[in-house]
């Protein structure tokens, strides 16, 4: 895996890797979804194998490129692309994309091989191969591609599989909906079709997309390249767009698109509708793809941006955009993810949010001296959340194929039937409340918060803040959501199927066990977690001084710790505040949803504040219905009012039978002079006269 | 590649030459021969075209003509050559798109005509179009008696060999207009195209086409005539109609401005701009399928042809004053057509309205003076006639299996015609400019050239168009995502439970114009090799690619 042997970064002798390797890892996945209509005549087992292999081989040349990107070694190799206008396409594979790379290779082999067991039946696997591969392929094209247009391409690739998957039932059945059918919204309805779905998500990214080509474009026509090396290599275009006052804007534009893609405030409401896809894709989506994307290119960009404060040139406002962004949403997702009745739009609000601590994480980052501190403390959550996000969604996966329900309310009490979900469920949900020394979780989230903590930023006091109380509501909602789905009695639903004969069993092999890795990998890791963190954190240090030449300043004198011997490094408020955050959430979980001493509903209703705290967060903040009304229907009636009293009046009816009622009339008027009266004709022709003469005269 | 004698001469007169012919073997030996003879003249012709292109930077043929209006000669460069070799494909492949097309619609009127004979009882076009959607055509005909069935043979022969002459010398119009070197030349040729095209759609239009075919004319012949004035002003002027001896500085300067504005408007007629568009919607809607797939990626851009060779070339002086009012006025239509789009429940209109959009977005490109501004416009042309093409043959596919074009009553087809999904999904894609299709390479590049005119003028209406332009990419996205969804995603509904997918003559012309907007997409050279150096050269203030020395040279470019 990724990570667990960053740690080794400066025990390995430098390895040469192919730089064949770095293409191989994106085209591999593009040439076999090609294919995969061609094999996809063959059996469909044969197919899901093929495509499990593809991914695999794709998997094991980003592996082959790990231990030289973990000797701090790199590889960047061109070819030309668009010669009118002197493009080139490459690949560049540093530390930052070889790590990254090797978690979504492997992340996505695991839930490829769930998928197998997933998609068991569908007739349309072929089609889901292909999108699940276009999609890996695209990301790692994200990934390890060297310049911003090669970026877009995988940008606008995985917003295209995305768009596919989310809304892979296209024949929008009932159960493929989400929401609830009967709820209202300002009048709207909070319940949609897996086709309105993916639209919902293309197009919302889409605006994302605007801004950051507009970004992109921006910083192409000042530096004359898309190159990340060569925006590192000679800085006279920021110079140039500094003075000019686009600087700032260029980037925050280029942010816009990390936006839309990692579903961030205000554009995040896309991510709950992708919940129609087959559970296997929002597994990609919410750890491997799509909105991980948004954090990468943060952490592509950023120390370009920050390496720039050498030469004088400050953008402290961009990370001041991207701290606020990250926060704002890590909040207000994590509070939704409270009172939802579905376990996908759960872990969906779940993961918006963490990505939201990331964006935070890579924001502060930019704002402290110390810049590694935060870039590793967000990348590290990425890998952390990637791992026991993916096994929760898997996981879930599982409930819903078992119970054949989304909703919690549908569950209940099924520890005992299903133990291994159970317990692995527990394992990734401790991973992502942050259980205290032996979850990655943990050893992430801690990190995010020394670093917000020690920043010294402006800012420092409410992100922190922000921070913790986001983690008191994540443990509180992770609890609610075993709670919900393990304990308590058997639901309604639950009881029916087992009268009408469905026994609620297990699931099947290929499907728990990519599970069941991850969460043992959560656990696992975790225990090591600390120097798994710190050797990250060094090989980010050398990598970010050797690419960039940022260095870090000079620590000052080491805080007298009061913390014991293994936890020394870390900081103790962070820890204090982590733990206590963590013990004060799944406390009120537990009283809730596992122990069940009160009833929320009760709870919610004993007070009038409450109750509309739970309405305003229940309706989604407003949010969704107002971007609906503002973005949708306001600009529907309007083209509807143009359309039919412009379109269908001035222009079809007036224009047309204009033209033809003024060729008619000037027939008329010539008629009407011909009056074959000559008093009339010499008339008329004395009045030219005259006037003729007049004007001559004049 | 050694590239015969008269190579441009023959690629435009052999089709009109042997057009006869065409009729001929259709009323002799029935559609399938004349679809196949069309299809090879076309074919050849346009391995004419593209080997011409292939072997020199510039192909030129100069011919004697009259002494009045100089040489007849034709002239294929950098400008010329992607809108050439983008009719002729097209109109190559819809050759084998138009059969099965066009026979569904001689039976289809067959049986109308002999219904207003029998009955005596006007059957209006609407009626039969929806009568026939449960039972396709082919069907209800086996069933007819013998007699009729001999009747119907001969009709469609002599229908088919009438469309396929007529097929030709559209082709031939649109090449000729293209690739003309003589004011009066391209004139011509300009009014070649349209009077097939009236009789394509007269004859065999859906609805009321007679009138429509008439619209048609009307307004295109009056923005024609308006270009004639034009071309008389600065013909006369400078005494030679032939482009090379045109020279701006000659023309006194009101009258430079009055011909460009006059050539301006009567290509803008042409390229169906905001205000102009009012034939187009009803033209595009009306026409045959495969006409509309050919009038609307194919024929109406070259209004945008018109005005980079007249204007842009011709003309730069007044072309740099006018720039910002085409440039404007190409966002009014983006966003206008693309509302409007969203307004249609008739899928042929909401492709013609889509049309109406794209060509905002050529006029937006050819408002940016910016080198990559212009080239981005032209690739927009390409990429909107492989990706619209795709669509107007979805469209017609769907016409001819499913028997409406009407959204609202269509759904869920994906599961029924797989390849025709596909293939709107990446025209879609194509005209939505998402990668890997044409369509990005074609935006990015334009928006680019707006961006790059706007900071170097450091005009704030500029910047404003060019935010506006973007967002309305978006409105673009929208109007497509939901016409594909209500058509081929959703709930199927019962009546379209039997639907088929469409023949291989339709189906086989889609793959290959989708496999070429993939490949353009990712190999944008095939086009841009020979367009940028072009835009350089029309533009020598500016240098292309490198922003700063652009920036420093547009500066005082600007009027």
């Amino acid at each position: 895996m990724a990570s667990e042997s960053a740690a080794a970064a400066s025990f390995l002798p430098p390895i040469d890797a192919v730089p064949e390797a770095a293409w191989l890892v994106w085209v591999i996945p593009f040439a076999a979804a090609l294919i995969m209509p061609a094999i996809g005549r063959a059996s469909h087992r044969v197919t899901g194998y093929a495509a499990v292999g593809f991914a695999l081989m794709s998997a094991l040349s980003a592996f082959s490129l790990l231990p030289m990107a973990l000797a701090g070694g790199e590889i960047h190799d061109q070819i030309m692309w668009i010669e009118a206008i002197g493009l080139k396409a490459g690949v560049l594979a540093d530390p930052l994309s070889v790590i990254m790379a090797n978690v979504v290779a492997w992340i996505s082999f695991l839930i490829m091989i769930y998928s197998t067991g997933y998609m068991k039946g569908d007739r349309s696997v072929v089609r889901f191969w292909f999108w699940m591969l276009f999609f890996i392929g695209s990301m790692q094209l994200i990934v390890l591609s060297d310049n911003l247009l090669q970026v877009f391409f995988g940008w606008e690739g995985v917003g295209l599989a995305s768009y596919a998957l989310i809304s892979f039932w296209y024949r929008d059945k009932k159960k493929d909906h989400v929401g609830q059918e009967d709820r209202r919204v300002l009048g709207l309805m909070d319940y949609y079709a897996p086709t309105h779905a993916g639209m919902k998500a293309f197009i919302m990214t889409k605006v994302g997309d605007v801004m950051m080509i507009a970004g992109m474009l921006l910083i192409f026509l000042y530096a004359g390249t898309f190159g990340f090396k060569e925006l590192v290599g000679d800085t006279a275009w920021a110079v140039e767009m500094s003075a000019q006052g686009l600087l700032v804007p260029a980037f925050v534009l280029l942010f816009g698109g990390a936006i839309g893609k990692s579903a961030q405030f205000p554009l995040n409401e896309w991510l709950l509708e992708a919940m129609t896809g087959p559970t296997a894709v929002s597994a990609l989506i919410h750890a491997a793809t799509m909105v991980k994307a948004g954090v990468f290119l943060v952490a592509r960009l950023g120390p370009i941006v920050f390496a720039l404060g050498a030469a004088g040139i400050l953008a402290d406002q961009f990370f001041e955009i991207v701290a606020w962004v990250g926060a704002i949403t890590a909040l207000l997702l994590a509070t939704q993810g409270m009172t939802n009745p579905e376990i996908k739009k759960v872990l969906a609000y779940s993961t918006g949010s963490q990505i939201g601590y990331m964006m935070m994480a890579l924001g502060v980052a930019g704002l402290s001296y110390q810049y590694v501190d935060g870039y590793t403390a967000g990348f590290f959550h990425l890998i952390s959340h990637a791992m026991f996000k993916a096994s929760l969604f898997m996981a879930a996966g599982s409930l819903l194929h078992v119970v054949g329900s989304r909703f919690m309310t549908d569950m209940g009490g099924l520890r005992k039937h299903m133990k291994k979900t159970y317990a692995f469920m527990w394992a990734a949900g401790l991973g992502l409340m942050g259980a205290p020394f032996i979850t990655t979780g943990f050893w992430s989230k801690d990190a995010i918060f020394a670093a917000v903590y020690e920043s010294g930023s402006e800012w420092a006091l409410p992100l922190y803040v922000i921070a913790v109380l986001t983690a008191v509501i994540t443990a509180f909602y992770t609890t609610r959501m075993i709670g919900m789905v393990f304990f308590g009695p058997k639901s309604e639903h639950v009881q029916k199927m087992e009268e009408e004969g469905h026994r609620v069993h297990e699931a099947s092999v290929s499907m728990w066990v990519p599970y069941g890795i991850l969460a043992a990998l959560t656990i696992g890791l975790g225990i090591i977690g600390l120097s798994a963190e710190e050797g990250l954190h060094h090989l980010f240090e050398v990598y970010l001084a050797e690419s960039f030449g940022i260095h870090g300043a000079e620590k000052g004198t080491e805080m007298a710790s009061i913390l014991p011997g293994f936890l020394q490094g870390l900081n103790p408020v962070a820890l204090g505040s982590s733990l206590a955050a963590f013990a004060t959430g799944i406390g009120l979980g537990y009283v809730f949803y596992i122990g069940r001493h009160a009833d929320p509903a009760k709870f919610v209703n004993s007070n009038i504040f409450f109750y509309a705290i739970h309405k305003v967060i229940l309706n989604r903040w407003y949010l969704n219905a107002i971007i609906y009304w503002c973005f949708v229907v306001a600009p529907l009636w309007l083209a509807r009012g143009v359309s039919r009293y412009f379109e269908k009046t001035a222009i079809d009816y007036g224009m047309n039978n204009g033209l033809q009622k003024a060729v008619g009339w000037s027939a008329k008027v010539v008629q009407g002079t011909q009056t074959g009266v000559s008093q009339s004709y010499l008339f008329v022709f004395g009045a030219g006269l005259l006037f003729v003469v007049l004007m001559l005269m004049m | 590649m050694i590239i015969p004698d008269y190579a441009l001469m023959q690629a435009v007169f052999l089709p009109l030459l042997l057009s006869p012919v065409a009729y001929v073997l259709g009323r002799k030996a029935g559609p399938t021969v004349a679809m196949w003879f069309t299809f090879a003249v076309l074919l050849y012709s346009t391995v004419l075209v593209v080997s011409a292109a292939l072997a020199e930077d510039v192909t030129e043929e100069h011919y004697p003509w009259t002494e009045m209006f100089g040489e007849f000669g034709f002239l294929m460069d950098g400008l010329a050559s992607p809108f050439a070799i983008v009719i002729y494909v097209l109109s190559t492949i819809l050759a084998l798109y138009s059969k099965p097309y066009m026979i569904h619609k001689f039976k289809e009127q067959f049986k109308e005509e002999g219904r207003s004979e029998q009955g005596g009882v006007e059957a209006s076009v609407s009626s039969s179009t929806s009568s026939t959607s449960s039972t396709p055509a082919a069907a209800t005909a086996t069933a007819e008696s013998h007699e009729t069935s001999a009747a119907l043979n001969s009709y469609v022969n002599a229908k088919s060999g009438l469309y396929f002459a007529l097929y030709l010398v559209f082709a031939m119009g649109m090449l000729g207009t293209v690739l003309a070197t003589n004011l009066i030349e391209f004139y011509i040729f300009f009014e070649v195209m349209l009077i097939p095209g009236f009789f394509l759609v007269a004859l065999w239009g859906d609805g009321p086409r007679r009138k429509i075919g008439l619209m048609f004319l009307l307004w295109t012949h009056a923005g024609a005539v308006v270009l004639l004035l034009g071309f008389l002003m600065i013909g006369l002027t400078v005494g030679s109609f032939d482009f090379a001896d045109i020279d701006e500085s000659v023309l006194p300067p009101d009258i430079a401005l009055l011909s460009g504005v006059a050539i301006t408007i009567g290509l803008g007629v042409k390229l169906a701009v905001f205000m102009f568009h009012i034939w187009l919607p009803y033209v595009h809607g009306s026409a045959p399928t495969p006409i509309s797939a050919l009038l609307s990626p194919a024929m109406i851009g070259i209004g945008a042809y018109g005005i980079f060779r007249l204007v842009v070339e011709l003309l730069p002086a007044t072309y740099s004053e006018l720039s910002i009012w085409l440039h404007v006025w190409g966002l009014v239509t983006m966003i206008y057509g693309g509302a409007m789009a969203l307004m249609q429940d008739d899928l042929k209109r909401l492709l013609a309205y889509s049309s109406i959009s794209q060509m905002g977005y050529l006029l937006f490109g050819i408002g940016s003076v910016s080198v990559l501004g212009l080239s981005g416009a032209e690739m927009m042309y390409v990429t909107h006639g492989l990706g619209k093409g795709l669509l107007f043959m979805t469209a017609g596919i769907i016409i001819v299996r499913v028997g409406t074009r009407s959204i609202s009553k269509l759904g869920g087809l994906a599961g029924k015609m797989p390849i025709t999904a596909v293939c709107a999904v990446i025209g879609a894609l194509t005209i939505m400019g998402v990668p890997p299709t044409s369509g990005f390479m074609g935006e990015w590049i334009l928006f680019y050239g707006a961006l790059e005119t706007a900071v170097a003028e450091d005009s704030m209406l500029r910047t404003v168009t060019f935010a506006l332009g973007l967002l309305a990419t978006a409105l673009t996205m929208s109007y497509m995502l939901w016409m594909l969804k209500r058509v081929f995603f959703g709930k199927l509904p019962e009546r379209l439970s039997n639907v088929r997918e469409g023949s291989w003559y339709m189906t086989a012309p889609m793959m290959v114009l989708a496999g070429f907007t993939i490949v353009l997409g990712i190999y944008p050279d095939i086009f841009l090799e020979t367009i940028v150096p072009y835009m350089e050269w029309v533009l020598p203030a500016t240098g292309g690619g490198d922003g700063m020395a652009a920036m420093a040279a547009a500066g005082g470019g600007g009027p």
